[in-house]
């Protein structure tokens, strides 16, 4: 073919030498670059305070997980795999199986973590996720009961985050409720003869699922400033989170803070639980879907 | 086959649980036997690719890549300032590998273990040798790869040497060339090309090979289990011919991604 | 043309004539010219290259701007976050250092790297060379290089009023910097 070459002269055009000095003042001075966008009304990505990113949700992908979930919430990927496995339950809970959620926040999803074993941030949102999937039922430990004493289901919900682009709690909520909701278990019984529990490979079960919760979390920039959906270059100027947890008929199960900085009064809590409630009547209701 | 480790850093189970044990089998019938043809492909044909560029916006360099039950993404993230005390004229680079929870039979604890290590090897070897490091003195290149799901372990080394290559490319970095990989195994008097972790079972052995084909030039081969040197030779050729259509699918994706931005 | 994006391997057609110098983002094995990146190749004076477009580590006689993080007599320890005008991404900076002899052209034994940089300020300058395992070397010694930005005492972006001098706009008090000159003077 002809030859690939261009003779064009070397200099870049002026639109390019724009967005760079952009690009370097963000660099340099984000806390400023940020309030600038503030001072009107927006936000660097061009949302408004109140606006969430787009959300995808694609379950039952992963073959080897017994339900499985991928969610966009934005950039930010998250990934969530269900495996089920059986343990002898606790002497002083007999009937009551395990979840055991995790998230895991590896050095491939951010130029912010570097390989190792999980950094504070990642262990507060795992404890934070198992607060909520505990607190809100959303599968009752007693229904992963085979034999009384003998055996229970372990449900380990594990989830990797793929791409950081902040915000990690409320797509990892997303992508847990909608890997259990996929979930399907091999029919058990406990065998006494042999001592054993056999699974049937051909049947399989949904999962028992009792709510739906769903989270919103917002940032609070410079003591009054509601950013919902904080995107990473956002959260290292924030002096808080706060994430509210609202179930399938859109009323309140949690309020929660990650993070050190002040949330700043009564007006600011009531906001963000009423922009919640919205943002859940505007769509987030169905982000589940039907099946 | 019980786990039992406890992780202050993370949330914890019981201390044993069990992979739940099935009822023999159902399955019987439709399990390959030696002797027979290979079930759902020729010989010679590898599973289709799926391969993208650039998904992972937060690092210089990604792809993610598919082939049937394999997923694997992969990020690239430097050229960084290398955290060693000594002088390095050329570039290092770094390739760790991380197999989610999920993506085996068999539940994998989050601690890193030999496994991860040797596979992590293994894509080093692959790539190191079309990566231009002498043009980047004091610093390292980290490539990290985490494997969504896992159909074969032979697939996920040579899926993800292919996918790191296109990340290297997507990122920018200096390369001689583009890296392919495949790998192969011998079935009874058969060879059969990318196999799935079944086939990877019945197999007497596997042999992964890895390259530039534009380079014509070989970078990396990977035998393990037995076989006799002449099936060896036979898995080298066999892998060379296909590479080619693995490089074309990479390339495919990389200029679709360059064509996009 | 998008159809004329070349990539790593890829061998490149020369047209006819004496064989152009090769640059940036190819290279030659065997007689054959190939390309080492993903772009158009094209030519920049006598050489065929492809131009880098993402963020680079420093290389000698790369412009760079850093971040001030430490303070010695002797020298001054950059956090480099820019690099030939591309920003490197967050928490992926290089460490330059300024040495007391490489501050200014002038007067080189007679300098206070306290009265030069303060922590904080954002700084102009010129890689000198790969300089040690830890840290490049990095030059302050011309009149548009220096600190570029930095805030006073009081917490106010400062204005430089002379090569040595910046003043602090809320109390007017003066602090010494080696400035840069600002663009367009």
């Amino acid at each position: 073919m002809a030859a690939a070459v261009s003779a064009t002269p070397s200099g870049s055009n002026s639109a390019e030498q724009d967005a760079l000095k952009a690009l370097t003042f963000q660099r340099l001075h984000p806390r400023t670059y940020l309030e600038r966008f503030v001072a009107e009304n927006v936000r660097p990505d061009g949302r408004d305070f109140g606006e969430w990113r787009d959300i995808s949700v694609n379950v039952g992908s992963i073959s080897t997980a017994d339900g499985s979930a991928l969610v966009r919430l934005g950039s930010t990927t998250v990934v969530c795999g269900v495996k089920a496995e059986i343990a002898e339950p606790e002497l002083d809970r007999p009937k009551e199986g395990f979840l055991v959620p995790n998230l895991d926040l590896p050095a491939i999803c951010s130029p912010k973590f570097k390989p190792g074993p999980p950094t504070d941030e990642a262990q507060v949102l795992s404890d934070r996720l198992n607060e909520v999937l505990v607190s809100s039922g959303v599968v009752p430990t007693s229904s992963l009961c085979i034999e009384p004493g003998k055996a229970v289901w372990v449900l380990y919900v594990d989830a990797t985050c793929i791409n950081y682009d902040g915000n990690a709690f409320d797509a990892t909520l997303l992508a847990m409720v909608a890997a259990l909701k996929n979930t399907k278990l091999p029919k058990a019984r406990y065998d006494e003869v042999r001592q054993k529990t056999v699974c049937s490979r051909k049947n399989r079960e949904p999962l028992q699922i009792g709510r739906l919760p769903t989270s919103y979390s917002f940032g609070i920039f410079d003591g009054t400033h509601l950013l919902a959906d904080p995107t990473s270059f956002e959260e290292p100027l924030l002096d808080t989170t706060v994430s509210v947890v609202v179930d399938e008929n859109g009323g309140l199960t949690s309020v929660m803070q990650l993070g050190l900085g002040i949330v700043g009064g009564d007006d600011v809590l009531s906001k963000c639980i009423d922009a919640s409630h919205d943002c859940w009547q505007k769509g987030r209701r169905d982000v589940y879907g039907a099946s | 086959m019980a786990q039992s480790n406890f992780d202050r850093r993370r949330i914890n189970g019981p201390e044993e649980s069990f992979l739940p044990i099935f009822d023999s089998d159902e399955e019987e019938e439709t399990r390959w036997k030696p002797g027979n043809p290979r079930i759902g492909r020729g010989a010679r044909d590898i599973r289709p690719i799926f391969l993208k560029a650039g998904l992972i916006n937060q690092a210089n360099g990604s792809a993610y890549i598919e082939t049937e039950k394999t997923k694997i993404a992969c990020a690239v993230y430097g050229p960084r300032q290398s955290k060693s005390t000594t002088y390095n004229e050329k570039g290092r680079l770094n390739v760790e590998v991380k197999f989610a929870p999920f993506s085996c039979t068999r539940r994998r604890v989050p601690i890193r273990d030999a496994e991860d290590r040797s596979v992590a090897v293994q894509i080093q070897q692959a790539l190191v040798p079309a990566v231009r490091l002498e043009l980047l003195p004091k610093s390292t290149i980290d490539i990290f790869i985490t494997i969504i799901e896992n159909d074969g372990m032979e697939g996920c080394i040579a899926s993800g040497s292919v996918a790191a290559s296109a990340a290297l490319a997507d990122a920018g970095i200096e390369m001689l060339g583009l890296v392919a990989s495949c790998s192969a195994a011998v079935v009874g008097k058969e060879i059969w090309l990318d196999p799935t972790e079944e086939e990877g079972k019945v197999s007497s052995g596997t042999l992964i090979l890895a390259g530039m084909p534009a380079l014509e030039t070989i970078t990396s081969v990977w035998q393990s289990g037995s076989m006799t040197p002449t099936d060896a030779i036979k898995c080298m050729e066999a892998c060379q011919e296909r590479y080619m259509d693995i490089h074309a699918v990479a390339a495919q994706a990389l200029l679709q991604n360059a064509q996009n931005t | 043309m998008s159809s004329d994006i070349v990539l790593p391997g890829q061998p490149i057609p020369i047209p006819r004539g004496p064989m152009p110098h090769v640059g940036n983002g190819l290279y030659s094995r065997d007689g054959t010219v190939r390309a080492s990146l993903i772009g158009v190749p094209s030519y920049a004076g006598s050489a065929l290259e492809i131009k880098r477009t993402r963020p680079r580590p420093p290389a000698p006689d790369s412009i760079v701007l850093g971040l001030v993080t430490r303070l010695s007599p002797l020298q001054a320890v950059v956090s480099i976050t820019v690099v030939d005008g591309v920003p490197l991404p967050a928490g992926e900076e290089f460490t330059g250092v300024i040495r007391v002899q490489d501050v200014r052209a002038t007067e080189k034994d007679k300098v206070k790297i306290a009265d030069c940089f303060r922590g904080g300020d954002v700084v102009r300058g010129l890689v000198l060379s790969l300089g040690d395992a830890r840290s490049y070397y990095v030059t302050t010694a011309r009149n548009d290089l220096g600190v570029i930005f930095a805030t006073s005492e009081a917490g106010a972006t400062m204005e430089p009023v002379s090569w040595q001098e910046m003043r602090c706009p809320k109390t007017g008090k003066i602090e010494k910097r080696k400035c840069a000159k600002p663009e367009g003077m």
